[in-house]
């Protein structure tokens, strides 16, 4: 898929729409950025700092924001008394937890109904997509009674579990694009080379890598951003990252500082995953849609 | 090495029959094309041998052993698809040693077969890229390289060379040839292009509709066709069918056409057995077992009017309309008939075939 050049012939009103754009996106950027840059900023200046602000009008008093002096104490609280680092390692265990059960079993599922005719094939297909259309608040309920009654709630493992039944359907739904654009040939040709059907499965895994990234991404953000599961099926014993900033809020003492740090430490990997396999993510993502 | 026996073979895809008791025997390194257009069954044979397909019914055997039930990878069978199948994301070596690597040879053997394989199909310099850096010719030598790498039963090629351009097919049917004859392997080679079966094989079973219609030598093929399906579908260009009716007994049998009456040769009167006389039949002659003259010749011949002259390089084709139907004659480029002349055009009686009108297998 080469990248092909745009031809094109200005005129007065594409000149000025070029100019709107530019302005679009700059106001647009803005918009999406200053909550982190604010975020960022707050969550190395003390609170007395933090609440600073220039008159109204006063652009001249914009920095304002900037004249502070490092602090470090926010990260230490996290860090030291509301045990961060724990809730950081509950929410890795979760996302990844999910995210590898998911592609493991997804990837399966995806190969069969990729590969084998059966009958009520198209059904069963329809079906692992259809429990992904109900709001995951309308289940939450019926869950957790189950949940409870297999005393799953609170546990790490009932966590994983939770995001699984979410992202399998998903997985499923993704990796099975991918097998499809495998042909099918590579598979009989290993086969004939002396491999067994599963040898030649793990042989095309390759093959559908970028899918398999792509999906592992939107499965660890899903997992890692997720509040509502986290809050009541995880709450307790694997309490993840949001729900832990969510407890900074007390009803007599809201704790901006640590929130804002607390903010930061849980964007940051995924914004630092997303620059790393940010080419993959794209790949993989049209790979799939686009039969070459 | 082994000799293959397809004996009863039925494939069924749902109700529709693609493959319809199938009876071949291949000798022991043979080189067995099987022949015909798309649609007749042949990659279904193929893909059965190859245990990448249910046997709906027969058995196929290796050297008297059934291997109905075998998986692909216990058949020891090699083979090159029509799409070459290489693995994309690995190089031109480690195609070519999968086999290997899947028997877990040691590092050793598999460095040295690969590196044969290679400098047999000329490809050493290729053996770091991959697929997609390779040409169609490329990447279909190292599709021979993955069968050839190790010592099979039998080898399957599958149209392996359909897609590449004239030139370098023309180039790697007499590869292929050589390699099957320095190698001694029975292999099997699916095609629907004739001139490959014609040029290759030693044997050559032309299917047509899932039904073995002939089983022969090329020549034996291409000279004494059974049919007029085998006949019109073998050679190129293609047999001219002209019907016409059956006149006459005893000696004196003749074939009459509105354009014109040809007797038949003694020994052939003799094969037109007494139920097909005096009744209609379809004549088939090649275009290069036609004459053709611009003035009256001596003896039979049929009048026509020329239709078209076509240029095939060192030969030239006419085309010449008769009543009913146009027959194309070979002939030399120096041919100075225009169209819209008459002319004649004298049977080489030795060479031409009478079919059947309703069946269509053949008299002579």
């Amino acid at each position: 898929m080469a990248s092909r050049d745009v031809v094109h012939y200005d005129t007065p009103l594409q000149r000025v729409l070029r100019v709107l754009a530019v302005i679009f996106v700059v106001l647009y950027l803005i918009w999406t950025l200053l909550p982190f840059v604010i975020m960022f900023v707050s969550s190395f200046k003390d609170l007395l700092a933090a609440f600073k602000l220039p008159e109204v009008g006063d652009w001249m008093g914009i920095g304002v924001f900037f004249d502070f002096t490092p602090t470090y104490k926010h990260y230490a609280t996290l860090f030291q008394e509301n045990n961060f680092g724990r809730y950081i390692m509950n929410s890795l265990i979760a996302a990844g937890g999910s995210a590898v059960i998911s592609v493991i079993f997804g990837s399966l599922a995806a190969y069969s109904l990729s590969r084998v005719d059966f009958r009520g094939k198209s059904d069963l297909f329809f079906w692992i997509i259809s429990t992904r259309m109900a709001p995951v608040v309308a289940v939450m309920v019926p869950l957790f009674a189950i949940f409870r009654s297999l005393d799953l709630v609170g546990t790490l493992p009932g966590l994983i579990l939770a995001y699984t039944t979410f992202n399998l359907p998903f997985a499923i739904w993704i990796l099975k694009g991918f097998f499809d654009n495998v042909p099918y040939g590579i598979e009989e040709a290993q086969m004939v080379d002396g491999a067994t059907r599963f040898q030649a499965f793990t042989s095309i895994l390759p093959l559908v890598a970028p899918g398999i990234g792509a999906f592992i991404v939107l499965c660890v953000l899903f997992a890692w951003n997720d509040f509502l599961f986290a809050a009541i099926i995880g709450s307790g014993g694997a309490k993840t990252l949001p729900v832990a900033t969510r407890e900074l809020v007390q009803p007599q003492n809201i704790q901006w500082g640590a929130i804002m740090a607390a903010g930061v430490v849980t964007t940051a990997p995924m914004m630092l995953l997303g620059l790393v396999i940010r080419k993959y993510l794209v790949t993989g993502l049209t790979m799939g849609a686009v039969k070459e | 090495m082994a000799t293959v026996t397809i004996r009863n073979v039925w494939k069924y895809y749902n109700q529709t029959p693609a493959v319809k008791d199938l009876n071949l025997t291949c000798p022991d390194g043979s080189f067995v094309s099987i022949l015909g257009p798309s649609g007749c069954g042949k990659s279904s044979t193929m893909r059965m041998l190859a245990g990448l397909e249910h046997i709906s019914a027969g058995d196929i055997l290796f050297d008297d052993v059934r291997i109905n039930d075998l998986a692909p990878k216990d058949r020891d069978v090699a083979m090159v698809f029509e799409n070459y199948a290489l693995y994309p994301h690995k190089t031109v070596f480690e195609n070519i040693a999968n086999p290997l690597r899947l028997r877990k040879a040691s590092e050793a053997t598999i460095k040295d077969r690969v590196n044969g394989a290679a400098k047999l199909l000329e490809i050493s310099h290729l053996l770091d890229r991959r697929p997609s850096e390779l040409s169609g010719g490329q990447k279909q030598r190292v599709a021979i390289g993955r069968a050839i790498v190790r010592e099979p039963k039998l080898f399957l090629f599958d149209e392996p060379i359909a897609h590449l351009d004239a030139k370098l097919r023309a180039h790697m049917r007499g590869e292929i040839k050589h390699l099957q004859k320095t190698l001694g392997t029975t292999m099997i080679y699916v095609t629907h292009d004739q001139l490959e079966a014609l040029s290759m094989a030693d044997y050559i079973a032309v299917m047509h509709d899932g039904e073995l219609q002939q089983w022969g030598t090329p020549s034996e093929i291409f000279n004494h066709p059974v049919n007029a399906w085998v006949a019109g579908f073998v050679g190129e260009p293609a047999m001219n069918f002209v019907t016409a009716e059956i006149r006459g007994g005893g000696d004196g049998v003749t074939l009459k056409h509105a354009n014109f009456e040809i007797p038949l040769l003694a020994s052939q009167v003799g094969k037109l057995n007494g139920a097909a006389q005096a009744g209609t039949a379809r004549m088939g002659v090649r275009p290069d077992a036609l004459t053709i003259s611009m003035t009256r010749p001596d003896g039979p011949a049929i009048t026509g009017v020329i239709f078209v002259n076509e240029l095939l390089g060192g030969d030239m084709l006419v085309e010449v309309q008769l009543q009913d139907v146009r027959m194309r004659v070979k002939t030399s480029t120096d041919f100075a008939g225009k169209p819209g002349e008459t002319c004649w055009l004298t049977v080489n009686r030795e060479k031409w075939h009478v079919f059947d009108a309703g069946d269509g297998h053949a008299y002579f």
